[in-house]
């Protein structure tokens, strides 16, 4: 029988930390998954979609600011401060949504999609978990992810099946990322702890998860995967692609001017 | 050229369970599930919503401003409404001498 | 209303235009909406597509110097509103290549005369936004100098253009709160961000002051709109109330407005001010603007990229029925 714990202070030293290296993994994929997806705002191949794809990005941004807030709680620096001010090494999302994807929609979309899916399994995870304010926040964020799965299980078969370029671009897409998205579920020094105390699943678990529910959409799209890939790792220790310095790069380049000022 | 100008699809929306669906506007999409996707977005993403319709505007037949007319009453038809009707708001008693003369 | 038309142009005789014209005129004197199917002036419509198309183009391409900074942006609250007005100004776009095409244009059409520089757009969208206080002055001022024209325009007389300007006044209210918080928050700031601030300012404000178009003694557009109801004010009224609405404000803040000549005759209440350079203003909507190319470049660019998409969702629509998407995992 796990205790579920009503407050962040009814957790012990160790299961705190794990919960921090949780939310930083959370934070830090959304906030980044959010920018690339604000990257297509006025350049979207529909001006219909332009308004999706821009709103979907607030939401991931908005679901990151809500993680920056809780770890803020947990004694960590403010939003603003970490996400403007951390420097590359100290970041921890999945190079999945590090990759730069400009003027790539089908690498844009698959990997949102990839995104979606395992983001609505964490949610899902942690809305059953005993922790209970990130299993509250957990059920507020999922129903905006109804929409974000609706979103690209809607793409997913009309590019994949649409034409014989529409195919192979989606096909390349899912070809590169694949490896990349398995690599989210790169297990930390967190994953016991947070198993045992009941807060959120294993990433192997959530991984098999991911697949199953991967692989059946795919296959729906006449899209394959290459079950023999091996993940990219590296990420949620620090190690990021070059694509991500140059993200941060722009993204801290005005707060930098002067940490201290507000704009 | 050579693009794609899409069928365009009404868009509904009801901005709380009880009330009428209302029309917000219209997208282009090349079916009615894209459509409906595409509209949460744009017509939905700030007000109040909890259902949403769409419908191809090739459905809709509609009547012609010119003959807008018709709508309008020519006699007097105020026997089909409530303010139509006039009754005095004291009922009077019937006088017994009536009652005698129908003897 | 006195507007001669050409029978030749509306397919009809003398008589029949003069008839027709009348109710027209009436309808619109009366205070009436004209909808998309009455019978209108081809003069008429012609020249409102070419205003909706004309805006439209500049709500996309408005998109543009913003959106570049929204990866930029210096604070979550920052990053998420910039994103949403530059969402809201792609939206615009949409409402407004709708209510266009009630007009009997294409939206295909109008996204390739814009891509291909035969379509204009608005004269401020051909500077580039070369720092990030230039976002809080283009949202401030040139927000503030749409709404006037927007909120204007939106009690005009072609029915669908009326209806999509009030939904896009209503999103443009908060453009202006999102700009006035910026420019506020900047102005109280540290001596370095008030000198960018000034900059932005200093390179903006002359585009700005010509964002309503040519003094009225120029513009050769605006007497047909105005007298069929599209346009309720000229351009220079546009302007001054502008003017009236912003002037107060800025100098409140500490901006010093370059123009030597800017004043405010007491008698009228109303602003005078260096008239603007009318030549750069034609040569700069003619494409002739410091970004011009790079605008429509981008657009073309993206349009062209976004090909196959389009070309897959249409075959894909082909090969119906397509399961609704499901929302779960
Ligand atoms: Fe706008
Ligand atoms: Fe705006």
């Amino acid at each position: 029988m796990i205790a579920t714990m009503e407050t962040l202070n009814d957790l012990d030293a160790p299961t705190k930390s794990a919960v921090i290296d949780l939310l930083y993994r959370l934070a830090d994929d959304a906030i980044i998954i959010g920018h690339r997806g604000s990257e297509w705002t006025g350049f979207a191949p529909i001006l219909e979609e332009d308004i999706a794809f821009s709103s979907m990005a607030q939401d991931d941004m908005g679901h990151a600011l809500t993680f920056y807030q809780m770890l803020h709680e947990l004694g960590e620096p403010d939003p603003d401060t970490n996400v403007f001010g951390r420097k590359l090494e100290q970041w921890k999302c999945a190079s999945l949504v590090s990759l730069c994807s400009k003027r790539d929609w089908a690498k844009s979309l698959v990997r949102k999609y990839f995104y979606d899916v395992a983001e609505s399994l964490r949610l899902e995870s942690l809305a059953q978990g005993s922790l209970v304010p990130l299993a509250q926040l957990a059920r507020k964020l999922s129903s905006e992810k109804k929409y974000h799965l609706m979103h690209g299980h809607m793409w997913m078969p009309r590019l994949g099946q649409g034409t014989d370029e529409s195919h192979q671009l989606m096909q390349d897409a899912v070809d590169t990322l694949y490896p990349h998205a398995l690599g989210m579920f790169e297990s930390t020094g967190a994953d016991d702890l947070l198993d045992q105390a009941g807060i959120f699943l294993r990433e192997d678990e959530l991984r098999k998860r991911w697949v199953a529910a991967v692989d059946k959409v795919l296959g729906e799209s006449s899209l394959k995967i290459n079950a023999k890939a091996s993940p990219v790792y590296g990420g949620r220790s620090g190690k990021h692609p070059d694509d991500l310095a140059t993200l941060l790069d722009g993204m801290q380049l005005v707060y930098k001017l002067d940490p201290s000022a507000k704009w | 050229m050579n693009d794609t100008q899409w069928p365009v699809y009404e868009v509904f929306h009801q901005q709380a369970r009880g009330e009428a669906h209302i029309h917000v506007g219209s997208v282009h999409a090349p079916d009615a599930q894209m459509a409906l996707v595409m509209a949460k977005e744009q017509y939905c993403r700030r007000q109040a919503c909890v259902n949403l319709w769409v419908a191809p505007a090739s459905a809709i037949l509609a009547t012609d401003y010119q003959d807008g007319d018709m709508f309008e009453h020519a006699t007097d038809k105020s026997y089909r409404e409530s303010w139509g009707y006039k009754t005095p708001k004291t009922i009077k008693k019937s006088k017994a001498s009536d009652k005698e003369s129908a003897k | 209303m006195v507007i001669a038309i050409d029978p030749e142009l509306n397919q009809l005789s003398k008589e029949e235009c003069e008839r027709r014209l009348e109710t027209f005129e009436g309808r619109i004197a009366r205070g009436d909406k004209v909808e998309p199917t009455d019978w209108m002036p081809q003069e008429y419509r012609n020249q409102l597509i070419r205003l909706i198309h004309v805006h439209a183009n500049s709500e996309i391409c408005g998109a543009l110097p913003e959106g570049k900074w929204i990866p930029h942006a210096p604070s979550f609250k920052r990053k998420m509103a910039l994103l949403a007005k530059v969402q809201d100004e792609v939206g615009h776009a949409q409402l407004l290549y709708r209510a266009a095409e009630t007009l009997g244009a294409s939206r295909e059409q109008m996204i390739e005369d814009l891509i291909s520089g035969k379509s204009k757009f608005s004269n401020v969208f051909h500077y580039p936004a070369d720092i990030w206080t230039d976002v809080a002055i283009i949202a401030w001022l040139i927000d503030g100098a749409a709404i006037v024209n927007q909120m204007m325009m939106s009690d005009g007389s072609y029915g669908p253009y009326s209806r999509a300007l009030k939904r896009i006044c209503y999103e443009e209210a908060f453009h202006l709160k999102h700009g006035y918080e910026m420019v506020v928050t900047i102005a109280q700031g540290t001596k370095m961000q008030r000198e960018m601030l000034q900059d932005s300012l200093d390179r903006w404000w002359p585009p700005i002051m010509m964002f309503h178009g040519p003094a009225d003694k120029v513009s050769k557009h605006t007497s047909m709109l105005v007298q069929w109801g599209v346009k309720l004010k000229t351009n220079d009224e546009q302007r001054q109330q502008f003017l009236r609405q912003f002037v107060p404000k800025m100098l409140d803040l500490g901006l010093k407005i370059p123009d030597p000549n800017l004043r405010l005759d007491k008698e009228t209440g109303d602003w005078l001010y260096t008239e603007p350079d009318w030549d750069e203003f034609k040569r700069v909507i003619n494409g002739g603007g410091p970004v011009s190319g790079d605008r429509v470049a981008t657009r073309k660019l993206a349009h062209e990229e976004g090909r196959w998409v389009r070309e897959a969702l249409s075959a894909a629509a082909a090969n119906q029925p397509i399961p609704m998407p499901t929302m779960t995992v």
